[in-house]
Formats: structure tokens, sequence, C-alpha cells
């Protein structure tokens, strides 16, 4: 390649720049996919406010859920976005579609990823600041007593017939729970998890159970995640950790879910400054979980909870936008 | 015309600060009262971690056995001893001893807590006219209102485990009691209360020696109906934790293990069949003077 060729080939590409820089200004249409679960529902109706008012998009909400929605975004190119994707179930097809340059994962949705583990509530922490780890706790059976043996310390455990019920039950072996004194409790239900925990939270009693953030729950009775003390190990996780017949479990910290902003290379391309926002737009667990909290207190919809983040957690958005962006939302609200 | 068209409904912020209200207050009573209500609940569930020790812990034979003894005794049948010991085996056999007799525990105690409850509110409504008009509609209630709406207190109240379970299922399965006794004791003739009024019976003697021996084989339907419905809320028990059938059941529709599903469900239906056999077949030995009567 002559030098002369290389020159041009760079102007060219400058002046391409340039027209996606005047096409921001208008960055027409775009759909933004709205999952079936609370953190995505609000996440979907915070992108629209700011995209639409702040961006002057015309942004509109389609419904979605993971499967689906992705595999439309991969064939189809619709919808545009979907802010967040919890993409481990989908990992191969999706970075066969990245590679070829059809999608983009344009940033962290959640900047702590999809966390699970074992919690306890705060105030047990505050009160008891030697138990850091999974293993500290499980010399303390006093602490966390159980339902029906007071004698006994108790974890709760992850509703029957999820997933999370095999590993936890593993963990528990793992860990020593029996000899050290404590009864794996049988939840039933997501309802029996949460009635559990709102129980011993009201009534400051010991709780330690399986849970996993973002969640409404987290964020109305703030709890601490208990370090696993090791490193996540794939490969001996999906070898016996997951299984139910599992002979030696060893101890083993829980995978974290990496939970991504997929947006179609369309609107990459002519989404502009719109576009640069996605790619900046993430948020932590108990920005999240607060936020969550809020909305099952006041039983908002997720275009009410939108407007309540902008409205409280200035500090937080504004770093997605640039400042007169912040100020056409400002506006708006 | 608006108002015809849109319902005059109460207001969207008005009902939210409705419903935060009672939530709240019912918090606050959860916070203050919560210790006090599991330490009135406490000999109750002593009992139920104690009958279910006593069923898992003794040797499977001696509880067939047992078991088998009960049902001969009550309905003097070879068929429904022989039936009953088959069934247990097979459950055994297909690993479900520990969860069955977990089960059957519960139905027991919670059959216990009915029947204890039960009858005398059923006896007071044959007396009070009054008592009945509260009564009745309080037993629609409880049997209409779906169960997970009044799990979300007793929950927040004690917890989850075999208590709110036993809660859960005796508020299910109380009604038949409480209403076949009511039915029973007034179905009683009229001329034989006569008959005792004319020999001299006081209140007492009249209703433990003439009303309930005569409402009993009508108390004992309604104690099998009773029975069966605490079988049919195993499942849901399940979900605030209390251990047995339910479980299984639980994990077999999250995943959609039709087999799991169909032998712990084939489980219940058992032990439903051997007690309600059982307990009708006693139920009709009672009965048996009223043959006796019409010749």
């Amino acid at each position: 390649m002559t030098n002369q060729r290389k020159w041009f080939i760079g102007a060219v590409s400058a002046v391409a720049l340039l027209g996606a820089g005047q096409a921001a200004a208008k960055c027409g249409t775009v759909t933004i996919a709205s999952m079936n679960w609370q953190s995505a529902e609000v996440l979907a109706e915070i992108d629209k406010f700011i995209l639409s008012e702040g961006y002057g998009c015309k942004a509109e909400i389609v419904p979605g859920d993971t499967m689906p929605t992705l595999t439309s975004m991969m064939e189809k190119g619709q919808p545009d976005v979907a802010p967040e994707a919890w993409i481990n179930a989908v990992k191969e097809p999706l970075g066969k579609a990245v590679a070829e340059g059809r999608l983009v994962m344009s940033t962290k949705a959640l900047a702590d990823g999809g966390v699970e583990g074992i919690w306890m509530p705060k105030y047990i922490a505050d009160k008891h600041p030697e138990i850091k780890t999974i293993a500290d706790a499980f010399k303390r059976p006093d602490l966390f007593p159980a339902p029906e043996d007071k004698s006994k310390g108790a974890l709760h455990n992850c509703p029957s017939g999820w997933a999370c019920q095999i590993n936890t039950g593993n963990a528990f072996k793992a860990w020593g729970g029996e000899k050290n004194g404590f009864t794996l409790v049988d939840t039933g239900s997501s309802a029996g998890l949460d009635g559990s925990i709102a129980k011993a939270y009201e009534r400051k009693q010991g709780w330690l159970g399986y849970y996993w953030a973002p969640t409404s729950i987290l964020g109305k009775y703030e709890m601490v995640k208990l370090d696993e003390g090791v490193k996540h190990d794939a490969k001996a996780w999906n070898a016996c950790n997951v299984k139910e017949d599992c002979a030696n479990p060893q101890k083993n910290s829980w995978p974290t879910a990496e939970v991504y902003t997929v947006v179609t290379s369309r609107f990459q391309k002519q989404g502009g400054e719109a576009y640069t926002y996605l790619t900046k737009r993430n948020w932590g667990n108990q920005t999240v979980n607060t936020l969550l909290a809020w909305m099952s207190d006041n039983q908002a919809t997720g275009a009410d909870g939108a407007v309540h983040f902008l409205e409280k957690n200035e500090a937080v958005w504004t770093k997605w936008v640039s400042a007169d962006v912040a100020k056409k939302i400002k506006a708006a609200l | 015309m608006d108002w015809f068209y849109e319902f005059p409904e109460m207001g969207s912020s008005a009902l939210r600060a409705l419903k935060k209200g009672i939530d709240g207050s019912f918090r606050d009573f959860t916070r203050e009262h919560g210790e006090l209500m599991e330490q009135v609940f406490e000999p109750l569930k002593q009992f139920l971690i104690f009958s279910e020790r006593l069923l898992t812990d003794t040797p499977w034979p001696i509880v067939i056995a047992v078991i088998a003894g009960l049902a001969w005794f009550a309905s003097r049948s070879m068929k429904i001893a022989v039936g009953t010991i088959i069934t247990l085996l097979l459950i055994g056999y297909f690993g479900m001893w520990e969860d069955t007799m977990r089960t059957v525990s519960m139905i027991f105690v919670c059959t216990i807590t009915a029947i204890v409850l039960g009858l005398p509110i059923g006896v007071l409504m044959s007396r009070f006219d009054g008592m009945q008009r509260i009564v009745n509609p309080t037993l629609d209630i409880m049997q209409t209102m779906p169960s997970f709406v009044y799990l979300i207190p007793v929950v927040m109240l004690l917890g989850i485990g075999k208590v709110p379970g036993l809660i859960a299922v005796v508020i299910y399965a109380i009604p038949p009691v409480i209403r076949f006794t009511n039915l029973g004791i007034r179905l009683v003739p009229a001329d034989v209360l006569e008959a005792s009024e004319a020999f001299g019976t006081s209140a007492w003697q009249k209703m433990t020696k003439v009303q309930l021996p005569l409402a009993l084989p009508t108390i004992m339907a309604g104690v099998n109906q009773t029975i069966m419905l605490s079988l049919a809320m195993v499942v849901v028990a399940s979900m605030i934790g209390v251990q047995g059938l339910g479980q299984p059941v639980l994990k077999a529709i999250a995943n959609q293990y039709f087999t799991l599903g169909m032998f712990n469900g084939l489980a219940i239906v058992g032990i439903a069949i051997i007690f309600d056999r059982a307990s009708q077949a006693y139920g009709k030995r009672l009965q048996r003077h009223l043959e006796v009567v019409h010749g």
C-alpha cells in the first residue's frame, strides 16, 4: 500500500466520522428491550428517558426476555438495545454475532455483575466485625439459631428445585456445616426465603443463607455478603459444585454473572453521541437494590422508578452524559 | 359523563398510602408481639418436632406394624390392613420413606389440632344460632381465601417451618369438622332429645350421652374430610419450608421432572387412601347401631 492510498483512506474515514457526528444530533428511532424482571425494566425506562429527553431520539420500549430478545437482535437486528442482558446462557452465539460485527457489548450494565452467595444481615456484621468469611460464620452457630432447634445454627437454602439449591447444599457440605453444628433449612419457595429474611430483620435476629443481587430484598434489608475465602474455580464448579450427587464437594466461590448492555451495530454506527452514552452507562448493585426496594415499597412501575432514580441519584447518572445533556434531562424531569 | 365510563377510583396515591399504612402497622405489630406469639406456639412446635422424630427414628417395620394395626383397629377389615402394609412397603421401596413419615406426622398433628379446636366450636355453633351466624361466613373465608395471602403475615410473625405450615393447613382443613359437628348435633331427632329430657338429663348429660354419640358418625365424616383437605395442602405448606412429600413435588415442578413429581404425588394419594378408608370404615362401624334400629 502506498503512502498516498493510506492518506486517502485516512481522509475518507475522517469525513465519515464527521458525518457520524452530525447524525448524532438526530439519532432517529431506537427500540429498547424491557425484560420481564424489575431491574431490567427500570434500566430500560431510564435509557428511554435519557435517550429521548437528552439526545432527541425517538425511543420506544418493546417487551422482551433474555433468549428471545437476544436471538432477535442477532438475526433481525431488532430491537436496538438490550439494556440488561445476562449473557452467561447465550455466550457462544452472542460471541459469534459480536465477532461478525452484528452486535456490540457496549458496557457492563451492572458494574458488579450478578452476585450470588451466602449473606447475613448488616446488624450482625456490625456487632461481630470478626465474621468476614463463610468459615467465620460457621464457627458461630449460636448467632444464627435454627427455627426448629435453637441449639443449632441454620443456613437457609435456596428454594426447592432451583439450581442454587444444589450448589448451596454442596457448599454446606464443603464448609462442614453439619460438623460445625449447623442444619440446612429448606425454605421451599422464594416467598418462604424472602419471608424468613423479613421476619429475622424486623426482629433483629440472626439470619444466614443464600441470596443474590441485585434484588429489592437486599435494598430493603441491608445484608452483607460473606467472602468465600477462595477464588472461583470454574472447572471444579461445573464438575462437582453444581451436581447433586457430587461425593466430595470442595469450597468454591459462586461465579459472578456478567451483565452487559448489548447494542446492534446499526445503532452503534448511527447513534453517535447517544451510543456513547450507552458505553458509559453502568451502575452498582447497591444503587440498584436501593432503587428496587423503593419501587417495591411504593408499588411503583418501571417508569416511576426511572423518574425517581433520575431525581434522587444525580451523582450517579450525570457521569454518564455531558453537562449540556444533563441540563436537558434535568429540565425534563 | 366521565364518571360513567371511568370508575371513580380512590386515587393511586391515597390507595398507596392506605396499603403502606396497613403494611407498616402490621410490621410494627410483628416487631412488638412476634416474640410473644412464638412463645405461645412453642409447645405446639415441640409437639410437631417430637411427633416427626418419633415417626422418622422408629425402625420402619415397627412403624408399618403400628399403622397397619391402627387401620385394622379402626376398620376391623383385613383388606384395609393388608392394603396399608403394601402401600407403605411400596412407598419405602421407592425411596420416599422419610418424606412420607414427615408428611404423616404433619397430617397427624394437624388433624388432632383441627379436632381439638373444631369440636367445641361446632358444639357451640349447634347450641347458639348467633354463633352459627358468625362462624359460617368465617369458615367460607377460610376455605376460599388463597393460602398465600394469609401465609405472608404468618411467616412474618412466626418465620418459616412447621408451625406456620400447621397454621396454614389447619385454617384450610378445619371447616369440615366444625360444620359436620354442628350439622350432626342439629340432626339428632327431637323425639330422642325429648325422651332424654323426660328422664331428667342435665344439659351436660344430654350433650355427652345423647347428642354427641348420635352425631358421631356425621362428625367422623367431617374428620375424614379434614384429613383429605390437610393432605391436599401438603404442597402449599412445603412452600414455606415444611419438609415432607411436598418438597420433591416443588422440585419436580421447577425442573419438569415428570417421574419425580408423579411418584411423590402418588405417595400422597396412597396415604390419603389409607386414612380415608380407615376413617370411613370406622365411621360406618359407629353407624351400625342405626341399622339395628331400622331392622
